[in-house]
């Protein structure tokens, strides 16, 4: 699952696309407030060593509550990518991937992570001469070395590889632990959206490995890990993931009070920073800004008139500039896959008592996790609650994770009289955006929804 | 060429054909299989002929409206031959390996050809976990009953042995041929093995034993030629290089001595237990086989694909090593760095091809290739001095 930044959207470069109405999004202020979470979590990561706490790597799914509730610290890898990318030092840490003979075709964030990697580790030898076996090696890296590694990824092979080589590259020593996430395929006759013989079976088979998981835990610290904890984390979690929800639920009005990228912005609290009561607070004063917008009927994009749904992975170097490209032809991006089929969006299936069967099946449900036909089918629903004119899908050039069924999707949507559009770009590599492309599509598709809307 | 290898040439270059040929005589089902790791023994149990499906020599044409530009050959190939109507013989695909790409086609396939069923029961990828073992034998025996469902027959367990015997004796005869190449008793172009094994893949297995028989038996046994530079080839996952390249590489001084590709040393390394209950021995063949030799796309700590690759370099007496890497494949990609890094160090020339499924610029490469051969020429002929 790939991630998010908060400090992307607010430190993107000063230009900015000219096109359409030159307006800009009207981004909510309450999402702020995560830009302090995020760094407040950073700061804690970068000090854990100091404070003498274990700190265990991730990938994947949103896995932290079982570190949180044990007292570990987490590097949440597509996080700290997502995070370089937003100080624009992806491409340093990219040339250092690429130097090594990691192919510019693979995953851009395991290329942006294993490179920052190496170039911690360059600096840390050249620092103090110190091979990687050196103690002093991890005082010496900013980001603390992993104590253990885990592995979640549902759904794409690319995304458990990548770990494979994180552990490769820190001298296949730190214990490391892979779960795997099953796809859903759906091809039982009782098949469907969280039922089923598969879904019966494939939660309880990530449910014990969860359990697993906890065994794991302990045998790597020496502590009996606290089921209790994991109850109480999961409270604020679900109780921030139903604010969640209802905030994106009254996104129904038009004009839409906030767009899929608020809610991209939003990600980080609903994927890997602490489970407590800021992540309650931050969907509470996110829920609140939306109401009051309702109310006063201020819209996230200014004279909405075209509503459409994102396709895709996010691409992180331009997460505020296509929020403008959109608000400048009037057309709000109501919704996505990635934010609105993602990220504790099953709440209700978490039993406080005992939560891990209803975790196992929030890592299962994630966005890309079933087969086409019930994926596409949990799309069509979206799109038809947000009263969506058209699809724009999102082909990020290096995560297949998030382009596989891309054309079952577009051609869903035009089967339901929705418009839909591709553009070229990637999650974490630049140089793979078509900004042209996209400027050119994008106008076409407004004309053509004009046209539509016109004829009706 | 001898006629029971051209038998095997006709199959493997037109496996479709082939396949709706055996389906009129026999009268019984035809069932795709999807690479890498899922076995045909169930299949072959059941009465079904397994098919692993194959690229073709086909442009991607109509399939472009299916699939990006940035998927791998072999996906890319088989939507399209779906779209062509290349599998409408097929009775049912069935697969367990998770390659994101490869799943982004099977659901390609599902929407193009609603009626075809896809026996998917995706295998754990965490080979070492403590409970690989448990969930390797249930995906095995829901595969069971699905074949039993497709076909409307009972599998039972002595004819599920007899396939395992049987695929056992296959692959064990096309090892020999390996080890008498290994040490040169035999003279057998690299396009040739790949021709033999890629017909297994595709041929009712009996009917594959029966040929290779044959061919043991007009083989002529000669030494080959030492002054050819000897050379391993390494990956290519999923599908066959195409033999214009291995031509290439034997045209330009070198000698094919061993190989871990799929169409090749990958697909025919690891035997099946036949004193185990047949799910068993399914399952440890299943789990054990990276051990033996290292893939990729598995996770399963202690292995190292570099270390085999040297150890098997070693073994073979091969001056180089070329990599064959299908481009856009990602597993690939990120083992490849270490592989070169193993190589460089240990001083052993190693080349880097990059393959797509379009026309490779085959003088470019060519040329590569002869400088590449040079070069581990004189490094062996340094070396010997
Ligand atoms: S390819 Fe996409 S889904 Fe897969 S690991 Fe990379 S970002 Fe994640
Ligand atoms: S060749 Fe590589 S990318 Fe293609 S299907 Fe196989 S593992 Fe996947």
């Amino acid at each position: 699952m790939g991630s998010l930044v908060m400090d992307n959207v607010v430190s993107m470069p000063g230009s900015r696309p000219v096109f359409g109405t030159g307006e800009r999004a009207n981004k909510l202020k309450s999402t702020r407030f995560g830009s302090k979470l995020v760094n407040d979590y950073w700061n804690g990561v970068f000090a854990a060593k100091e404070e003498g706490k274990k700190v265990v790597w991730y990938n994947g799914t949103y896995i932290p509550p079982f570190f949180h509730s044990h007292d570990l610290v987490w590097v949440h890898g597509e996080a700290w990518s997502a995070m370089l990318a937003a100080r624009h030092q992806e491409v340093r840490a990219q040339a250092r991937g690429d130097q090594r003979g990691y192919d510019r075709e693979l995953c851009s964030y395991a290329r942006t992570h294993i490179g920052q990697m190496l170039i911690e580790m360059d600096k840390a030898r050249a620092e103090g001469g110190a091979a990687l076996e050196d103690p002093r090696m991890e005082a010496m890296m900013k980001l603390p070395p992993p104590d253990m590694i885990v592995n979640a990824y549902p759904y794409c092979s690319s995304g458990q590889q990548w770990d494979d080589i994180t552990y490769r590259v820190f001298g296949k020593k730190v214990p490391m632990f892979t779960i795997q996430i099953p796809l859903l395929w759906g091809g039982r006759s009782d098949a469907g959206y969280m039922q089923g013989e598969e879904w019966h079976q494939r939660s309880r088979y990530v449910a014990d490995q969860l359990i697993e998981l906890t065994r794991f835990l302990e045998a790597n610290t020496g502590r009996k890990f606290d089921f209790d904890r994991l109850s109480d984390t999961m409270g604020y979690i679900k109780k921030a993931a139903e604010l969640r929800l209802e905030g994106m639920e009254m996104c129904k009005a038009r004009p839409a009070p906030a767009s899929f990228f608020d809610w991209i912005v939003s990600i980080a609290p609903m994927s890997f920073l602490p489970g407590d009561q800021n992540i309650v607070d931050y969907f509470q004063g996110v829920k609140e800004e939306i109401a009051e917008r309702v109310r006063v009927g201020e819209g996230a994009v200014k004279d909405e008139k075209y509503r459409l749904f994102f396709d895709g992975m996010m691409n992180w170097n331009k997460v505020g500039w296509l929020a403008d490209k959109f608000a400048q032809v009037n057309a709000c991006v109501v919704a996505g896959r990635y934010t609105h089929m993602s990220f504790w969006q099953e709440p209700q299936l978490i039993d406080l008592k005992d939560p891990i069967l209803g975790m196992a099946q929030n890592y299962l449900v994630c966005p890309n996790n079933h087969g086409a036909p019930i994926m596409i089918g949990e799309i069509e629903k979206h799109c038809d609650n947000y009263e969506i004119d058209g699809v724009v899908c999102h082909a990020s050039r290096t995560c297949r994770g998030m382009t596989n069924s891309q054309f079952l999707i577009a051609g869903s949507a035009k089967k339901y009289g929705r418009q839909a559009m591709f553009f070229e770009g990637d999650v974490a590599d630049e140089s793979f955006y078509k900004d042209e492309l996209l400027n050119v599509r994008l106008e076409a598709m407004v004309e053509a929804m004009e046209a539509k809307r016109r004829a009706a | 060429m001898s006629p029971a290898l051209a038998s095997m040439k006709r199959a493997a270059e037109q496996p479709m054909e082939y396949a709706a040929e055996w389906k009129a005589r026999t009268g019984r089902k035809v069932v795709g299989l999807l690479p890498m790791h899922f076995p045909g023994e169930l299949a072959h149990a059941a009465g079904c002929l397994p098919v692993v499906l194959q690229d073709d020599t086909e442009p991607v044409t109509v399939g472009q409206a299916n699939v990006f530009n940035f998927y791998c050959g072999l996906n890319r190939s088989l939507i399209d031959q779906t779209m062509r109507g290349k599998f409408d013989g097929l009775d049912a695909i069935m697969f367990g390996d998770h390659c994101v790409q490869l799943l982004g086609t099977a659901d390609v396939i599902r929407a193009e050809r609603p009626s075809l069923p896809i026996l998917f029961n995706q295998l754990c990828t965490t080979l070492d976990a403590n409970w690989a073992l448990r969930e390797t034998l249930g995906t095995f025996e829901q595969l069971w009953k699905e074949l039993e469902d497709l076909t409307g027959h009972r599998i039972s367990a002595e004819a599920t042995t007899e396939s395992i015997r049987l695929f056992n004796r296959s692959r064990a005869q096309m090892r020999r041929l390996y080890e008498m190449r290994r040490r040169g008793e035999v003279t057998i172009s690299g396009r040739d093995m790949q021709t033999i094994v890629k017909s297994s893949m595709v041929m009712d297995r009996g009917e594959h034993v029966a040929l290779m028989d044959k061919l043991y038996s007009t083989m002529p046994r000669r030494a080959v030629s030492s002054s050819d530079v000897t050379v391993y080839l390494s990956g290519h996952m999923c599908h066959a290089p195409k033999p214009q390249i291995i031509d290439a590489i034997e045209e330009s001084g070198a000698r094919v001595v061993n190989d871990d590709l799929y169409v090749g040393w990958r697909f025919i390394h690891a035997d099946m237990d036949e004193s185990l209950p047949p799910i068993e021995a399914l399952a440890h063949w299943y789990l054990d086989k990276n051990r033996k030799m290292p893939c990729p796309t598995r996770t399963m700590q202690g292995v190292d694909w570099e270390a085999y690759l040297l150890s098997e370099v070693e073994r073979s007496q091969a001056r180089g090593l070329i990599v064959l890497m299908v481009k856009f494949c990602e597993p690939h990609m990120y083992f490849y760095p270490e592989i070169k890094e193993a190589f460089d160090k240990a001083g052993i020339p190693n080349l880097l091809i990059e393959t797509e499924h379009e026309e490779i610029p085959m003088e470019a490469l060519k040329t590569r290739i002869e400088t590449f051969v040079e070069i581990a020429k004189r490094r062996a002929d340094i070396k010997a001095a």
